[in-house]
């Protein structure tokens, strides 16, 4: 009677550790994302950075700083060139708001714009709106391994969720094994047509974070067009706060 | 063979009756004929008419690539030796040079996606009509630096004349256009789709705007007659020598090609029935004129008429009574046809709303196109020639002793 009981603690016991064991040596795809994602990303951030528009016969490069509030809030003011400078995007839950110096006028951007390009890149209005919630929208799968640029990645596919409303059929993630820098992302369409890829390079330490300073969206389906984004300058975990994202601050941000 | 021509055209006249009744057969086939014809043919012209009079016009010239793409990178330069040989073609109405693109506008808490057409407003409206279509404030000028919006937008956006609204979206290579803009002028257009989108600006407002100072992005070319488009076509792809897309309404616009096609069916079978009352028309006059004749037909063979000499004698007199009656029956239509295209019957009501929807006047004009009166001209005359086989076998199957106891 005793020893039985005995046996079963032992059982028991085996079977935690196992449990404890295999979670820490193999992780699941949910964790990788995530950590990624803390690495990239923080619960608020400041950024400079250019983005360049380059279309097969002619490109255009603005100046940007980015202030962000996770999950809900971003707000983008261009520097430069002159002609544009001063316009800020406001991103606030679902919304996107404008604000137009050369007219003085906030205007909302309607949601039958939320897929058309966001100030002329490759980069919809919408992936600025959704960018913060790929981790909870989509199920993760480790699907297998590959190199990119010398880092051995967790190569991960997501399908998005039924309910999340996402456009995409399924995103392949490139993920590197031990420091999480998200190297590359493949958007297919629900056809399973590759649409577009995200890469990442040329890693820097970046406010005390190794992190690709250099992003190119190439959409595969417009030969000659991609958008580089390069960023100049981040601060992580910044004090801003929700009132700092709202259309009377949309005027007054340089 | 004279003596048979006079034989037959003496016998016709022997019983002015029976003539008269074969005759007035055929010339009211024709006249029927005619007339349908003519009239299905007004009513597709003036569907085309209205439909690419509305916005696309007959003929489009582009930048290539620009009407998959729609980008302003593919525009073409506002070539006005270009514009005026293409307006020196002959039957070119009009050529209108466009600037087209795609705006936010915004009004307090509202935006709404339209579409911004940039025109020479004299130009535009001798084409569009467009003056015809404002409802409020006035039309543009030349270096207007207001905007005429599309009834339905304005609503939307709870606008009318003297308010301002917010224009944002991208010039060429990507720069931001943005603009505070006056409403001078409230359009009201049948279709929802124009409607609810359409805003007006004049070139030169629009090209600064964009930042396209000497551009366009179409030039809309409208023809005097519909039939001549594919000359016409051939014509400016030529002058185009390669450097500009050319598209005809039938490339622009698919699904009115559709719904012609389907109106076309419609007309087909209409035709096609009458064709087939016209046949029993003619050769119900022809029998009975025929078996009238049967103890004549005896006597003749009797007396030694070749039965070969008699078929030639009533084949001559079939022939006759044709082209008698469609001769004449296309000589009484011309009038008709031609008050008729002059004065188009006009219609009204439930009808006529839903006419004016499509941009179609509601009218039913003639069509006074020579190639109908020759189609029908034919196609009456092969009837009764048709017919006029009847009395050949007729006659070759005689018997004289029976026929003359007929």
């Amino acid at each position: 009677m005793l020893n039985q009981g005995h046996g079963a603690k032992v059982k028991k016991l085996i079977l935690t550790l196992s449990i404890v064991i295999s979670s820490t040596y193999s992780q699941t795809a949910l964790e990788i994302v995530k950590k990624s994602e803390d690495l990239h990303y923080a619960k608020s951030s400041y950024l400079e950075m250019t983005m360049t528009i380059i279309k097969p016969t002619w490109q255009r490069k603005f100046g940007m700083k980015v202030w962000a509030l996770e999950p809900d809030y971003v707000l983008v003011y261009v520097t430069e060139p002159a002609r544009d400078k001063g316009t800020v995007t406001l991103k606030r839950k679902n919304e996107i708001w404008n604000w137009l110096p050369t007219v003085q006028k906030t205007i909302k951007i309607p949601p039958s714009m939320m897929n058309q390009s966001w100030m002329g890149s490759d980069f919809t209005n919408d992936d600025l709106v959704r960018s913060s919630s790929y981790v909870n929208d989509y199920e993760h799968k480790i699907v297998g391994e590959e190199k990119i640029d010398n880092f051995l990645c967790y190569k991960i596919e997501s399908i998005p969720k039924p309910e999340a409303g996402i456009v995409w059929g399924k995103v392949i993630s490139y993920i590197a094994k031990g420091s999480y820098i998200h190297l590359k992302t493949e958007f297919y369409d629900e056809e399973n047509n590759l649409v577009k890829i995200f890469v990442g390079s040329q890693i820097k330490e970046m406010d005390g974070r190794l992190i690709p300073a250099h992003w190119e969206m190439i959409p595969l389906d417009k030969e000659g067009n991609k958008t580089i984004i390069e960023y100049q300058k981040i601060k992580f975990n910044i004090e801003v706060d929700k009132s700092f994202f709202s259309q009377q601050n949309m005027t007054r941000v340089k | 063979m004279k003596l048979y021509v006079k034989l037959a055209w003496r016998n016709l006249w022997r019983n002015k009756r029976r003539t008269i009744l074969a005759f007035s057969s055929v010339f009211f086939a024709m006249l029927l004929a005619l007339i349908t014809e003519s009239f299905q043919h007004g009513q597709h012209d003036i569907m085309i008419d209205g439909a690419v009079r509305m916005y696309t016009g007959y003929i489009q010239i582009h930048g290539i690539g620009y009407w998959d793409e729609r980008s302003l990178e593919k525009s073409i330069e506002a070539d006005s030796v270009f514009i005026s040989s293409i307006e020196n073609i002959e039957h070119v109405e009009v050529a209108v040079p466009r600037l087209e693109n795609f705006m936010l506008v915004s009004s307090k808490e509202i935006t709404k996606v339209g579409s911004v057409v940039c025109i020479d407003p004299e130009k535009e409206n001798s084409m569009t009509r467009l003056k015809n279509k404002l409802v409020a404030g006035r039309y543009l000028n030349d270096s207007d630096n207001g905007i005429l919006i599309s009834e339905g937008l304005a609503r939307m956006l709870n606008v009318s004349t003297g308010d301002t609204v917010v224009l944002y979206g991208q010039g060429i290579y990507g720069v931001t256009a943005a603009t505070l803009v006056p409403i001078v002028g409230i359009l009201k257009f049948a279709l929802p789709d124009l409607n609810n989108t359409f805003m007006y600006m004049s070139l030169s407002y629009g090209q600064e705007l964009f930042s396209m100072q000497g551009k366009l992005t179409t030039i809309s070319v409208m023809i005097n007659d519909p039939r001549k488009l594919d000359k016409v076509y051939e014509t400016i792809k030529a002058i185009a020598k390669g450097k500009y897309e050319v598209m005809r309404w039938e490339d622009m616009m698919p699904e009115l090609v559709q719904g012609i096609l389907l109106d076309n069916v419609g007309g087909r079978i209409m035709i096609g029935i009458l064709y087939l009352i016209i046949a029993f028309g003619i050769f119900g006059t022809v029998m009975m004129m025929t078996v009238e004749r049967t103890r004549e037909f005896g006597i003749l063979i009797s007396i030694g008429m070749r039965k070969s000499v008699l078929i030639l004698v009533t084949t001559i007199e079939a022939i006759f009574i044709s082209f008698l009656g469609a001769m004449s029956g296309l000589i009484a239509s011309i009038p008709i046809i031609i008050y008729f295209k002059r004065n188009p019957i006009e219609f009204t009501g439930k009808l006529a709303e839903a006419s004016l929807k499509f941009g179609v006047e509601p009218v039913l004009p003639f069509s006074t196109d020579v190639s109908i009166f020759i189609a029908q001209t034919l196609v009456v005359l092969a009837i009764a020639l048709f017919s006029a086989l009847y009395p050949v076998n007729f006659i070759r199957k005689l018997h004289p002793i029976k026929a003359m106891r007929a």
